[in-house]
């Protein structure tokens, strides 16, 4: 059985996810100037550009971590427009849909792996101790953890506890997944761990989006690289032709600086 | 060596003090953290009317001698009527006194939960009871363990006020047997003891908890 298979119980709901003139300011801070996006299902976009051009803001409005001030966000049948009133049943609905996952993990600490990936499952889709429990040995299994089932996080390493947070959002089925920065706070060699699981729901048709650093995952998973600075998308398309021949300068000055890093 | 022996004499009506100490603490701490977990809602909520009850009822547990409380529990309410028997009166004080000073240290602790924990939870889509009483609530009641230790033993000795409308604790007890032999520096240094034997191990457990959790975070 595949990853993405596990996660939503065979019947994998691919989803697309439509945004439109995302705004987003801090006071005058103008962080997003009229961002629009489309992600078709089961591709794989990956988010680059320089620090503080707005890509975990942008990636939080989409699951409305941030609320954006205007803009159009479109998943499943849902059309949401964060700019006015949301009502609760659509914002429950989208974060149904999108999964996420942090640079920093986010477990909770006092719950073992198990619990993390469980506890959801019984508040959110209401399925019991058991059937839970079941699932998420099997997700456990899959990114190679079945071992570390009743551990704590601060037992495990960055490497398993992003793995473990990557089952705990998969287990609630999303048709979407976030990442934003999931390897910068690992090292090289444990961030290889976590991207290995990531190429393989990228392969097993999971609609993703991944905010990093990382150019080799982004030019070999990726079906869309999309590059934002100060404040916009500048520049989107097949990441092999915009990382060998980038159209904005803004880019090439990026790109130079992170390959010769 | 005749201290000794005379300790030895006095200790039955010393334990029975000590045990009536030991209630009043038990009691202002078991009715006392829950009303200030409650005061550290109240606190924190965005109704301004709550918040501003809340605050009143800590700032003035907090602000006013446990003593003046006492006073006006015992002496003053029976001016509205309403009369409690001297260790009621003692209870309800320092219940107020443990519930205003946990209530801080319980809305630090929940304060210190991390905005991860909470963002996390928004992004699996748990609903914001599930958060508080799943996520943030065990995390911040964790790091509120010695706080609320020290306010604990704050309490016990915190008992010995109630000498001050004759309830039979520990102080009481010890007054009556100087009372009668003028040996008032032996039963005090006897009770200064019964206090210290209580308060120096829950001291030590208190310190053991903060370096523990020092090296857990
Ligand atoms: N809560 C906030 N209040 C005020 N300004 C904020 C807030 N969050 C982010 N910003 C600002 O918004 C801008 C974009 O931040 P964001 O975190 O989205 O950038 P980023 O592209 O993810 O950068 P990095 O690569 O460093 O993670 C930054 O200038 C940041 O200072
Ligand atoms: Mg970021």
């Amino acid at each position: 059985m595949t990853l993405a298979q596990i996660a939503d119980g065979q019947l994998a709901p691919r989803l697309g996810i439509k945004l439109d003139n995302i705004s987003k300011r801090y006071g005058d801070h103008v962080v997003l100037d009229d961002v629009s996006l489309h992600v078709e299902p089961g591709t794989v976009t990956a988010l680059i550009g320089p620090s503080g051009a707005g890509k975990s803001t942008f990636l939080r409005c989409i699951n409305l971590l941030e609320r954006p001030d205007s803009g159009t966000i479109q998943v499943a049948q849902h059309t949401i427009q964060p700019g006015k009133d949301v009502n609760s049943r659509d914002l429950a609905a989208l974060r149904r849909t999108v999964g996420m996952v942090f640079q920093s993990f986010n477990l909770f600490p006092h719950m073992s792996a198990l619990k993390n990936i469980s506890f959801p499952q019984q508040k959110v889709l209401g399925r019991s101790k058991e059937e839970a429990d079941e699932r998420s040995m099997q997700l456990l299994e899959r990114v190679g953890l079945k071992d570390k089932a009743h551990q704590h996080p601060s037992r495990c390493s960055g490497g398993q506890q992003q793995r473990i947070a990557i089952a705990r959002a998969l287990a609630l089925n999303p048709g979407i997944m976030l990442f934003d920065e999931p390897t910068s706070a690992l090292d090289p060699e444990v961030g290889l761990e976590v991207l290995a699981v990531m190429r393989e729901l990228a392969a097993d048709g999971m609609t993703m989006i991944v905010v990093t650093h990382e150019m080799q995952f982004a030019r070999d998973v990726s079906d869309t690289l999309v590059v934002m600075a100060d404040c916009r998308i500048i520049e989107q398309g097949d990441p092999r032709a915009i990382m060998s021949d980038p159209q904005e300068t803004r880019t090439r000055r990026f790109l130079r600086a992170v390959l010769e890093r | 060596m005749t201290w000794l022996a005379e300790w030895a004499a006095y200790l039955p009506q010393m334990m029975s003090g000590l045990g009536v100490s030991l209630l009043i603490a038990g009691v202002s701490i078991v009715a006392g953290y829950p009303l200030g977990l409650l005061l550290s809602l109240m606190v924190s909520t965005k109704n301004l009317a709550i918040r501003t009850l809340g605050l009143a009822v800590v700032e003035i547990g907090r602000g006013a001698p446990a003593l003046v409380i006492l006073y006006l529990f015992y002496y003053g309410l029976p001016k509205f009527g309403i009369a409690f028997e001297s260790i009621t009166a003692a209870c309800l004080a320092l219940i107020w006194n443990a519930a205003a000073y946990s209530s801080e240290i319980m809305r630090a602790g929940i304060q210190s939960v991390p905005r991860g924990q909470l963002e996390a939870s928004s992004a699996l889509g748990l609903a914001q009871h599930h958060t508080f009483f799943r996520v943030v609530l065990p995390q911040g009641m964790r790091s509120a363990i010695p706080g609320l230790m020290g306010v604990a033993i704050q309490m016990f000795q915190g008992t010995s006020l109630a000498y001050a409308i004759a309830v039979p604790e520990l102080m009481k007890s010890a007054y009556n047997i100087g009372s009668q032999d003028f040996n008032y520096l032996q039963i005090f240094t006897l009770a200064g003891l019964c206090y210290a034997v209580i308060s120096m191990p829950a001291t030590w457990i208190t310190v053991f908890f903060e370096k523990r959790m020092a090296r857990h975070t």
